[in-house]
Order: structure tokens, then C-alpha cells, then sequence
């Protein structure tokens, strides 16, 4: 069974790792590169709470729930993408050997409950914090916007010298042009919070360094749930009497689920990677579907605690709520087209970076943000068009959501849709200000009766000669705020033209 | 091209002129012993246009020779449908392919540094898969194959980064769409080169007419073949409104770089004066302005 378990985990993770990959322009497979997020049941019930809305999207979440009641947790032992990562760091990382066998800690256990039931609090009140703790919304982040960067940077080095190679140039392009098809982003993704990101989730797995699964034992509020959903489950450990009392299978078992009493585990711990069946030297233990009232099935959470957690929930949502006032005067950020109004945007966002992934593969424009929409809005997507641009053929953004944050608009909707207003900086714009001819946003400007235009004016050059210039201004009504014209002008740092929110629509 | 396979040449033109001239009828004004230096194929699909037009100018044999390298160069800059008329014909390219290779090319590259991005533009500009049928090698651009040309004669743009394969192979065919732009007043053959430079090409903009011309003293096409088989007369270079395309059904193909972008601008509401930059080309011996000095055969296909 653990070989079993094994190869389950490896293919579920590759499986991860493959849906992301093939999550890019121009997407035509729609293999639904969000299914493990929307398998997270964490996911699907914080939204559906802090959101108010059904989405049909987050059902695969709501089943998994379900599905723990008889059969536990298995989703954590044999699926959870973040949960194999982290028994990979345990594999390679060597704690120190206790000389004598006494049981780890439960002293952290309860935090996990804690969190989660703060967070189900802060949720009926409309606010939503998972996207902290959501472990495949993680380990999406991480892969977007540091891990993959990172493997695309050091192949295009690779590349660049296997370029340099003169016999073997025509290869290397044949094998570029292959990965470029398959798997390869045109572009390197960049994005500025590759190193807090990265560094959080490195934190994480340095937890492995205390005790194997930390994360998952005492702080993963996805395990929480779906623990307290399983305490009653049919699917369940027995051990029978040849058992030795050796006490290997409590010191194996990755969950420190398994009683002082060997005989016994606590059904809202265990994940079921059956490594207490493997390694038991007289094949005491075994699994298999029985009548739930045996066993310990305790939820590590005292009523005190549990009444400290809400608060917590309510007083940590005012905090933030307090932090961030009047976004709509002084929230300066241009969000996605399609993206619900703020505050529904908000709820719904589980920063999973599903959409910067994609849109890198394309315009581009898409980062995380840190504080510049407030802090309630920290790591949501962003549009930054100095560093790319919404592209006017592309809606894959809204396809990728799964929380629907980002609404699924039909490509002739979204070139409609108008998330931000270009004006022109007249001490930049090389036209206005040194008085030459310009027009590069012009040229770009990709709405067909152009939102760029020009008067002819006679006006004295850098040579002093008086001469015809072209002088651009935006026509409003036209303008959709993709911000190609602020990506492409050719000044160097701050652009000649700008893109702000106004005339933004979110609905 | 070399003289010495000028024999060649006129046995060939000679079989394809018989081959052709059923169907030609528009007077060729061109002694028989010399090739135009452009010419004109109008009224047919673009795979004949280019077949005709190239054919005309004494066949691709004259300019791609067995085991020789070929770099076409198409305008592939925008995220666009080919009835949108912003991206070379795919068919047209297609064509060439065709023909380079029958000519005996080892290699057939098709690349542009795009506009918006580049796998949207070659996707949908029907060019990657058109042109990956026909043979060619359809490649993306590679940052780090940019090179670094000094440009010893050009006025302000005195050394750029130029895309290796433009460089090094042995035939350059420049392959723009006809179309409206607003600085260069349309864009064609000369502007169809910013395609193959690295580096901040918006910075080209001021002064455009004679950074254009800089840029193409360093590049030698020995053949262009502009696509005006659909038009774009507003709205360009990006385009996307069907009401600004304009229908043509023509295709320019010549030696003479300077004379092709002229004849090509007849096709729109443009003074040939507004293209500041033919003249300085001109007078910097890249080509010829004044189209009544110029070969030009027409062939007309519909009749």
C-alpha cells in the first residue's frame, strides 16, 4: 500500500506540474489547468462562504469534503501536490536521531484548527484570508512566479552558449524552436515578488528541519478541515495481535497520529500513507473499511481556543479592513479585465497566480502586487504596463480563474472592456516635449479606429528649424487601458504616456 | 547576381516566358535579353501572384543556388488573421518557401522579431503553419543571436544590433505587406527590415526617414516581394478593422529595392514626395526612384 501511495503521489505531482505547464497561450487543449486548486476542498468552501455565490467550478473541492467523511484523509497522503514537495524535504533532510523513542510534540497541533477556524469566521463576515495558507494556491504561486522563471532563466543560459557553438548552431536552434512549441515561454517571466514569495515557501519546508510534515501537522488549515470532516471515517487502521508493541509504526508515521497505545490512532490526524503497515516488522497493521466509533478521533482544539480563534478571525479582518480606505479614490492599481468590483474581487482572489502565470505566456503585464492595492490585497494580480501590456487577442486570464474572480469574457467582450485610461506625460512625450516626431504608441495602439491620434502643428525642433511634428493625444471613448502604448515607448524609465484607472469598468 | 550564369537566365526566362505567355498580356517593355527589375503580377491568388511575379524575374534559380541558405523575411509583427492584412499573406510566403527550395535551398528560414507577442503572431497570421508545410523552418527569435553591425556610412544610426540570420545567409528575401503607417507615411520593403534589428526599435521613430535608410545600408535583399494582395489604408501598421483593408490582388516583386517600395505606394493615396525616405535611399545608390528609368513588366492573370 505504500508503494501505492508512492506512485500516486509522484503522478499526482507530475500531473500538477503538467497542467501548469501546458496552462499557456494559446491554451486551445482547455485541459483544466485548475483542477488541483479547485480539488482544494479549503478553496471551494472559504469562497463559496466569503464570496456568497455558488460557483459551479468549485464543486471538485466540496466532493473531496464529502468524500472524507468515510475515506478521510487521502487527499493529503496521496494527492496534496504541497504534501509531496514536503515529504521530498523530509526524504533529504537529516534531523538529528533521538536516542531514546519518546513521541514527538502535539504541542503546535491545534494551531491548524485555529486557523481554520478563524478563517471561517473572518469568511461569514465576507473576508477572505486562505489565500495565505491554501496549500495548492502555494505551491501555484511559488511556481509562478520563482520556480518556473528560475528553470526559464537558467535554459535560456543554456541556450545562449549551446548558441555559440558553431557545428552544432542549426541543432540548438532545431531543439529551441521544439521547446518553444511545446513547453517554453517566448519570453523569461520576471516578477518582483519572486524572492518573498520564494523565501516564505522556503520557510515552509525548512519546517522539516523540526519534524517530518510540520507544515501539515500543525499548520495546514486545508488538513484541518478535511481532519475534522474524516473524524468519523469507515476507512480506517486496525491492528491486530501480533503486534509486538515495538512502537516503530509511531515513530514512522509522519503525522504523529498513532496513540501511546499502538493499537490506536487519531482518525483526524491520520492521512493514510499507510507507512505504519509497512514498516510494522510482524504485519500487525492493516487497512479496511469498519464501523467509525472506534478509536480516538479528537479535534485538538479547546472551546477557549476556539472562541480566541474568532476573535482573532474579526479582529484580524478590522485590522485590514481599517488599513485600506477609500480604495476607489486612492487605490491606484489596474486590475485585470473582467475582475469583479473590488470588494467581490477580493473575496473571490485566492492569489493562486493562475492568471499572472498564463498572462505571461502572452502580454505579459500581469504581477503580483504587494501593498499598492492595499494590504487587504496583497499578492493579487496587477496590471504593471511598463513591464507588459494586456494583449488585445487574449482572454485567458478569465479562463484560468477558477474562483471567477476574473470573470470568463468572450474575446469580442473583453477588447470592450475598459480597465484603465492612457494619458500622455507632456514633460516625457518625446513629441511634446522636444518637439520630433514619435509615435510608437501610435503605431502599437491596438483598437482599430486608433485611441491614439495626432494634430499636425508647425513647432521649433531640437535644431531650432521650424517643422510639421505630430502631436498625440488619447481619444477617451476609444481607449480600453491595455497599456501597450505605456510598455512600448521608446524613453527610458518613466514613460511618456501613462495608464491610470480611471474610466475602469468592473462589473 | 553573378554574371556568369547570365546564359542561364535567358534560356530560363525564355521557357517560362513561354510557359507564361498565354496569359500574359500587358505589353513587356523589357528587351528580352535582360530581366525587368520589377515586376508586376496582378488578378490571381497569391501563390500564383508570387509564382508568376518571381517567375518573371527570371525564376528563383537566378537568386537561390543548390545548397545555399535562405532567410525570408515577412512582416509577421502582429497578433492578426490574414483578412486583417497587418502580417504578410501566409500563402504568399508559402510560395516562396516552395520555390527557394525547388531551387535547391539546404534551408529555408522564416522569422520576424514581432510586435505583440510572437507565438499569438505567428499562429494566427497563418504564417507558421503555412510556411512549416511548405519546408521552410519557421523560427522564433532568440535574443541572443543579435549582433552588433556598425553602419560606417549611415547618417545618425551608426552601429545596431541586426538578428544573425539576416546576416549570414547566403539569400535575404524581404517579403512586407503594403500597408498604412503613420511615420513612414506606409510601410514596405525598407521599413519591413526593422523586423530582423534587436534593441529598442522605438527609438528609430524621430527622424524616422533617415534611420530607415541607415538601417538598410546594412543589409542586402537580393530579391523583395511586397504583398499587396490585401491592403491596409488606415489604422496601421497594427490594423484589425476589415473596413480599412483594401483588396489588390498584387504582387511586386523586383531587385530594385527602392523602385519596389515606389511602385507599391502608386497602390495608395500617398505622394510619392511624403516617402522622404526613397529619396534619400536613392541617394545613397540603393535604388532607383523615378519609375519611368525602371524594367517593369505587368502581368495581368484574370484575362
Amino acid at each position: 500500500m505504500r508503494t501505492t501511495r508512492r506512485i500516486s503521489q509522484v503522478l499526482f505531482f507530475l500531473f500538477f506540474v503538467f497542467l501548469f505547464i501546458q496552462a499557456r497561450f494559446p491554451y486551445e487543449t482547455d485541459l483544466p489547468s485548475d483542477l488541483f486548486l479547485r480539488a482544494s476542498a479549503l478553496n471551494s468552501v472559504i469562497v463559496l462562504l466569503a464570496g456568497r455565490v455558488f460557483v459551479a467550478s468549485l464543486a471538485l473541492g466540496v466532493i473531496i469534503l464529502a468524500l472524507a467523511i468515510p475515506f478521510g484523509r487521502f487527499f493529503c497522503g496521496w494527492i496534496c501536490p504541497l504534501g509531496t514537495v514536503i515529504d521530498l524535504t523530509d526524504k533529504i533532510v537529516k534531523r538529528k536521531r533521538q536516542k531514546i523513542r519518546v513521541r514527538p510534540t502535539l504541542r503546535f497541533r491545534w494551531i491548524k484548527f485555529f486557523i481554520l477556524a478563524a478563517l471561517i469566521t473572518a469568511a461569514f463576515f465576507s473576508f477572505q484570508f486562505i489565500w495565505f495558507f491554501d496549500p495548492v494556491a502555494m505551491l501555484t504561486r511559488v511556481f509562478t512566479v520563482a520556480v518556473f522563471p528560475a528553470f526559464v532563466f537558467i535554459v535560456n543560459a543554456a541556450f545562449s552558449f549551446a548558441f555559440t557553438i558553431n557545428f552544432l548552431e542549426n541543432t540548438v536552434y532545431d531543439v529551441y524552436d521544439f521547446a518553444q512549441r511545446t513547453f517554453f515561454p517566448v519570453n523569461q517571466p520576471y516578477f518582483y515578488q519572486a524572492i518573498p514569495i520564494f523565501f516564505l515557501f522556503l520557510m515552509i519546508l525548512s519546517l522539516s528541519l523540526a519534524t517530518r510534515r510540520f507544515w501539515c501537522r500543525n499548520f495546514c488549515p486545508l488538513g484541518a478541515l478535511l481532519g475534522v470532516f474524516s473524524k468519523y471515517r469507515i476507512w480506517r487502521r486496525y491492528v491486530i495481535d501480533t503486534c509486538t508493541n515495538c512502537g516503530i509504526c509511531q515513530r514512522d508515521c509522519r503525522m504523529n497520529a498513532i496513540e501511546d497505545d499502538f493499537t490506536l490512532n487519531n482518525t483526524v490526524e491520520c492521512i493514510e500513507c499507510a507507512e505504519c503497515v509497512s514498516v510494522c516488522p510482524t504485519n500487525a497493521v492493516y487497512y479496511r473499511l469498519g464501523r467509525p466509533s472506534v478509536g480516538i478521533n479528537k479535534v485538538d482544539l479547546s472551546r477557549r481556543r476556539l472562541v480566541l480563534a474568532s476573535i482573532a478571525g474579526i479582529a484580524g479582518l478590522s485590522l485590514v479592513k481599517a488599513a485600506a480606505k477609500d480604495r476607489k479614490k486612492t487605490g491606484m492599481v489596474l486590475r485585470p479585465p473582467g475582475a469583479l468590483p473590488e470588494e467581490k474581487f477580493l473575496d473571490r482572489c485566492v492569489r493562486c497566480q493562475a492568471c499572472v502565470r498564463i498572462c505571461a505566456s502572452t502580454g505579459g503585464c500581469l504581477q503580483p502586487a504587494l501593498t499598492e492595492s492595499g494590504w487587504e490585497g496583497i499578492w493579487t494580480p496587477v496590471s504593471v504596463p511598463r513591464l507588459g501590456f494586456c494583449e488585445y487577442e487574449c482572454n485567458l486570464c478569465g479562463r484560468v480563474c477558477f474562483t471567477g474572480a476574473i470573470q470568463k469574457l468572450d474575446i469580442e467582450v473583453k477588447q470592450k472592456v475598459k480597465i484603465g485610461l492612457a494619458h500622455f506625460d507632456k514633460t516625457r512625450c518625446i513629441p511634446w516635449y522636444r518637439q520630433e516626431d514619435c509615435l510608437v504608441c501610435e503605431e502599437h495602439c491596438p483598437v482599430s479606429d486608433k485611441a491614439i491620434k495626432f494634430d499636425l502643428q508647425k513647432a521649433r525642433g531640437p535644431d531650432g528649424t521650424i517643422r510639421a511634428v505630430k502631436f498625440p493625444y488619447v481619444v477617451a471613448d476609444l481607449c480600453i487601458g491595455c497599456g501597450i502604448c505605456e510598455n512600448k515607448c521608446p524613453l527610458e524609465g518613466a514613460a511618456g504616456i501613462y495608464v491610470t484607472r480611471e474610466n475602469e469598468q468592473r462589473i | 547576381m553573378s554574371e556568369l550564369n547570365r546564359r542561364d537566365f535567358i534560356a530560363k526566362t525564355a521557357l517560362a516566358g513561354c510557359a507564361t505567355a498565354s496569359f500574359t498580356t500587358a505589353p513587356v517593355s523589357v528587351n528580352a535579353q535582360d530581366h525587368p527589375q520589377l515586376v508586376v503580377a496582378k488578378n490571381s491568388s497569391p501563390a500564383e501572384l508570387v509564382k508568376n511575379a518571381v517567375e518573371g524575374l527570371g525564376g528563383m534559380g537566378r537568386f537561390v543556388k543548390r545548397g545555399q541558405s535562405v532567410l525570408i523575411k515577412p512582416n509577421i509583427g502582429w497578433n492578426r488573421i490574414p483578412d486583417q492584412a497587418a502580417n504578410t499573406n501566409p500563402e504568399a510566403v508559402a510560395q516562396v518557401v516552395k520555390m527557394c527550395l525547388n531551387a535547391g535551398a539546404k534551408r529555408v528560414r522564416v522569422l520576424d522579431r514581432t510586435c505583440a507577442p510572437a507565438k499569438s503572431c505567428y499562429k494566427n497570421s497563418g504564417i507558421e503553419k503555412l510556411a512549416n508545410e511548405a519546408g521552410a523552418e519557421v523560427r522564433h527569435v532568440v535574443e541572443s543571436r543579435f549582433q552588433e553591425v556598425k553602419i560606417p556610412n549611415g547618417k545618425l544610426v551608426k552601429s545596431w544590433l541586426f538578428y544573425k540570420d539576416a546576416l549570414e545567409s547566403d539569400v535575404l528575401i524581404n517579403m512586407p505587406i503594403a500597408k498604412h503607417h503613420t511615420i513612414s507615411g506606409i510601410t514596405l520593403g525598407f521599413k519591413n527590415f526593422l523586423g530582423i534589428l534587436g534593441g529598442e526599435r522605438g527609438k528609430l521613430h524621430t527622424d524616422f526617414m533617415t534611420k530607415v535608410v541607415d538601417i538598410n545600408l546594412a543589409v542586402k535583399p537580393a530579391l523583395t516581394i511586397i504583398d499587396a494582395y490585401r491592403i491596409l489604408l488606415r489604422n496601421g501598421p497594427s490594423g484589425g478593422n476589415l473596413d480599412d483593408v483594401a483588396i489588390k490582388k498584387t504582387i511586386i516583386a523586383g531587385t530594385d529595392r527602392v523602385a519596389v517600395d515606389a511602385y507599391a505606394a502608386t497602390l495608395f493615396d500617398v505622394e510619392l514626395s511624403q516617402l522622404e525616405y526613397l529619396k534619400i535611399a536613392s541617394e545613397k545608390g540603393l535604388g532607383t526612384l523615378e519609375l519611368d528609368k525602371v524594367a517593369i513588366k505587368e502581368i495581368d492573370l484574370s484575362i
